[in-house]
């Protein structure tokens, strides 16, 4: 049993890398697309007014300070806040907010069973009475985030499912799906609420599991604890029919697309870039397109 | 009604009426002081498809028969494969795979619409529906899921002639403010998606309003303008132009035109030229006063800046881009300036920019901040006491929100309206004009009724909620819309609730009102006339 579970946790983790990959590279080669950038674009000196560069006169003349960070900044914190629900939608974040949160805190409550399964396997100890402060730490914190991450996740997933069921819009625009996700979440959360209440109130399990992944030396756990992981890799499986990887592309969306105040500079890689796809091959049929010729050729009819 | 309705050959997914929007202010919370939304004729009625909401802005036919239906899906479908294509489409793939891909349905952008909120909030002038439509028939026709994925994903939406009629109507609801995509947490943009819709039915089915495509960019890349205005013709008016200032000057300006090697080229709209000759005038004063080495062309597409392509095709867009950038480069100049546009700022600037490589790549930018830069550095002598009535700033969406050109006329503003007040809410916030993406000059069959009381309506609101305590027509007020297009759509808004007699509102550009306040103007430069 356990062996199964170990080989089920492995697949579905690589699974899940392998799917990742795939879907961000095909984000990643897509060719450059021409500039549709909405303002406030946040790395702008004038940000705070929502300015471009272009106020200025002959801008192209004049150096452009541009603030990455602050975007990355801005962006990342508002994963631990989704401001836009909060401020526009209220009754929605108040779902919206504990869902994601017990997401985002499962995750770490994943990677602290990863350090601690390290921490582990190199002959470290972790309690509360562990002789070195790393182990006490990972010991509470796993717990506290463990704990938190089963909580939130629950009450967030009644919440947002009773959102899509009582909001007329929601309702009107949600799929199965959704209703499946809803279920699906709640009963990680739920599996692993029940066996930290019930079976496991130190998640000493979950550690164990996971040194044993790590040293190939797979460590029995109770039934409680079996079900969550079974439940959590089958919820790695399905996270790729879903929307989840917004995590990321909202990334890709506002550098690459909202923010992308780039000017063609005569001379810079971006130029070459779109001579190439100038030089593409336009399949469009309408009447005043002439098929199979360049955009650079139809362009200069 | 359900999205499902969409692709069933029901009679009208909605009927709409003038009750159902929403409220104005005083004077128009009298609702029989609003103009009725037309029916169609019932000629319109017999030939052209209305089942979206009995308005009709592309004019599609009704098939004449199965085959011919048959053939208009089956294009369809070849034109949303293209639609994901790099080669096709490599100039909007990102950006609309991201917004097919990551929208989560929140619906959290609806409220941001003004269509949308002045509608009374209609199901089918939501924002999310379009991408929600086109994003089902994208699974079922193009990715061919199964029938359990389809089910599941809810994707297993017919696609008929009825939907596509229906989705190309829809696609002309919008007006690509993009409000609702500045409202989304995840970067999805319905606005793009709208273009999209409108680039499919276009480039593949040869399909877009006849103001945008026939007498539009067609009759622009031929004859030299949409407004049908030909190179001699501009000469003529040229010289009217002159005369005139001549006339409220008392002294003579030669407009230079096609002067080789000048600093700067200015295009304008050429609306400007028929509409309003006053903001061309306007510009001559001040570039002669403040003494810049500028130059009009009288060539082919050089003094007509707009680019319809913008709003609906990319092959028409690139071309007339291209034309705009030979004829600067004929005439040597250093740059190019756009005057009082919006959308040709947007595509001339920003969006040609990713179009033009080598030496096609001459500098363009707008005249917003040369003009701000005139009055701030003290190049104009001006006094605001000239400019002694109530002032507003409509800021065109083209160069606020997708440009980022917020301050420079506010500057002026400042500078020369002692009585300036900001609508709310405005900058990146503010609403579209009803007019944009090409709304203001389509003008067939009853589409300019609608835009007057539903795209328009909030723009409306705002302006007699800024000038509700002014709002006796025996004060004149002025509407400052530094983009020919909103003017356009100003004008029919106002003359279609006939606001200039029952408020006393004017509209009109930027550069008149910097005119109007020069120190050395022996009588008012704007003359308050409404046309
Ligand atoms: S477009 Fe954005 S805000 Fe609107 S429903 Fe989709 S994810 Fe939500
Ligand atoms: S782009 Fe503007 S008009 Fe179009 S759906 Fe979005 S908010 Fe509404």
């Amino acid at each position: 049993m356990e062996t199964f579970l170990a080989l089920f946790t492995y697949f579905a983790h690589l699974f899940l890398i392998h799917v990742y990959i795939v879907r961000l590279a095909k984000y990643l080669k897509m060719p450059v697309h021409l500039r549709w950038e909405l303002y406030p674009v946040i790395h702008e000196e004038k940000y705070p007014s929502a300015s471009s560069y272009l106020e200025e006169k002959d801008w192209w003349l004049k150096k452009r300070k541009k603030k990455y960070l602050r975007g990355f900044f801005f962006l990342l914190k508002d994963y631990f806040i989704l401001s836009d629900y909060a401020k526009g939608k209220f009754l929605y974040w108040l779902g919206l907010y504990p869902w994601h949160m017990g997401f985002i805190l499962t995750m770490f409550f994943e990677f602290l069973c990863f350090i601690s399964g390290l921490y582990i396997i190199r002959g470290g100890q972790v309690s509360d009475s562990s002789p070195s402060i790393v182990g006490t730490f990972l010991y509470h914190m796993t717990l506290i985030i463990g704990v938190l991450s089963f909580l939130t996740g629950m009450v967030g997933s009644v919440l947002i499912f009773l959102n899509r069921v009582f909001d007329k819009s929601l309702r009107e625009y949600a799929v199965l799906l959704h209703y499946i996700t809803y279920g699906v979440t709640f009963l990680l959360f739920f599996t692993g609420f029940y066996s930290w209440f019930f079976t496991d109130p130190k998640l000493e399990e979950y550690r164990l599991f996971w040194a044993g992944l790590l040293s190939f030396d797979f460590s029995r756990v109770g039934l409680w604890t079996a079900i969550h992981i079974m439940v959590y890799d089958l919820f790695l499986l399905y996270l790729p029919y879903t929307r989840w990887l917004h995590y990321i592309t909202r990334f890709f969306a506002f550098f690459f697309i909202r923010w992308d105040d780039e000017p063609n500079i005569p001379g810079s890689s971006l130029e070459r870039k779109v001579a190439r796809l100038l030089e593409k091959k336009v399949t469009w049929s309408a009447p005043h397109i002439d098929k199979g010729k360049s955009w650079v050729d139809l362009a200069r009819v | 009604m359900r999205i499902s309705d969409f692709s069933k050959k029901k009679e009208r997914l909605l009927k709409i009426k003038k009750e159902d929007l929403i409220d104005l202010p005083y004077p128009y919370n009298r609702r029989d002081l609003e103009p009725d939304i037309q029916g169609l004729t019932e000629d319109q009625l017999k030939t052209f498809d209305s089942s979206l909401d009995g308005i009709s802005a592309l004019g599609i036919r009704m098939p004449k028969d199965r085959k011919e239906e048959e053939e208009i899906v089956r294009k369809f479908i070849n034109g949303l494969q293209k639609l994901l294509t790099p080669e096709n489409n490599w100039t909007f793939l990102m950006p609309l795979y991201h917004s097919l891909e990551y929208c989560v349905r929140c619906q959290l952008c609806n409220d941001h619409c003004p269509v949308y909120i002045a509608s009374g909030k209609k199901e089918i002038y939501r924002p999310t529906l379009r991408g929600e439509i086109l994003r089902r028939l994208v699974e079922r026709y193009v990715k061919k899921r199964s029938s359990v994925v389809l089910k599941l994903s809810g994707c297993d939406l017919e696609l008929n002639w009825q939907t596509i009629a229906r989705l190309g109507e829809l696609a002309y609801r919008c007006t690509l403010c993009r409000r609702c995509a500045m409202a989304c947490p995840l970067g999805v943009d319905n606005g793009l998606i709208s273009r999209e819709i409108r680039k499919l039915l276009s480039q593949e089915l040869g399909l877009a309003p006849k103001e945008l495509h026939e007498l539009g960019t067609v009759q622009q890349l031929k004859v030299g303008s949409s407004t049908g205005i030909t190179p001699k013709a501009l000469k003529n008016i040229i010289e009217f132009i002159e005369s005139d200032i001549e006339e409220k000057l008392g002294k003579k300006i030669k407009i230079p035109v096609d002067k080789e090697g000048a600093e700067v080229l200015l295009i304008h709209n050429a609306g400007e030229y028929l509409s309003w000759p006053e903001n061309v005038e306007a510009f001559a004063i001040i570039f002669d006063l403040a003494n810049i080495d500028w130059t009009l062309s009288s060539d082919l597409m050089g003094y007509d800046a707009v680019n319809y392509g913008l709003w609906y095709d990319d092959i028409q867009f690139a071309r007339i881009a291209i034309r705009h950038i030979e004829v600067a480069k004929k005439l040597k100049v250093k740059k190019i300036n756009v005057g009082e546009c919006g959308h040709a700022h947007k595509a001339l600037v920003v969006v040609a920019d990713r179009v033009l490589t080598g030496d096609m790549n001459i500098p363009r930018e707008s005249a917003l901040p040369l003009l701000r830069d005139l009055i701030v550095k003290g190049k104009l002598k001006v006094d605001p006491k000239k400019n002694n009535f109530p002032v507003t700033l409509h800021d065109p969406c083209n160069v606020v929100r997708l440009m980022g050109i917020v301050e420079p006329q506010r500057e002026i503003l400042r500078r020369i309206c002692p009585d300036f007040r900001e609508m709310e809410p405005h900058g990146i916030h503010n609403y579209c004009c009803g007019g944009g993406s090409g709304f203001a000059i389509i003008q067939s069959m009853n589409f300019p009724s609608w835009r007057s009381s539903v795209s328009g309506r909030m723009k409306l609101k705002q302006i007699l909620e800024v000038f509700q305590d002014v709002i006796s027509p025996d004060v004149k007020k002025y509407v400052c819309a530094p983009c020919s297009n909103c003017k356009g759509q100003l004008r029919d808004l106002f003359n279609s609730f006939k606001t200039n007699e029952l408020c006393g509102i004017f509209y009109g550009g930027i550069a008149e009102l910097i005119v109007n306040a020069l120190e050395d103007l022996k009588k008012p430069f704007i003359e308050w006339e409404w046309h």
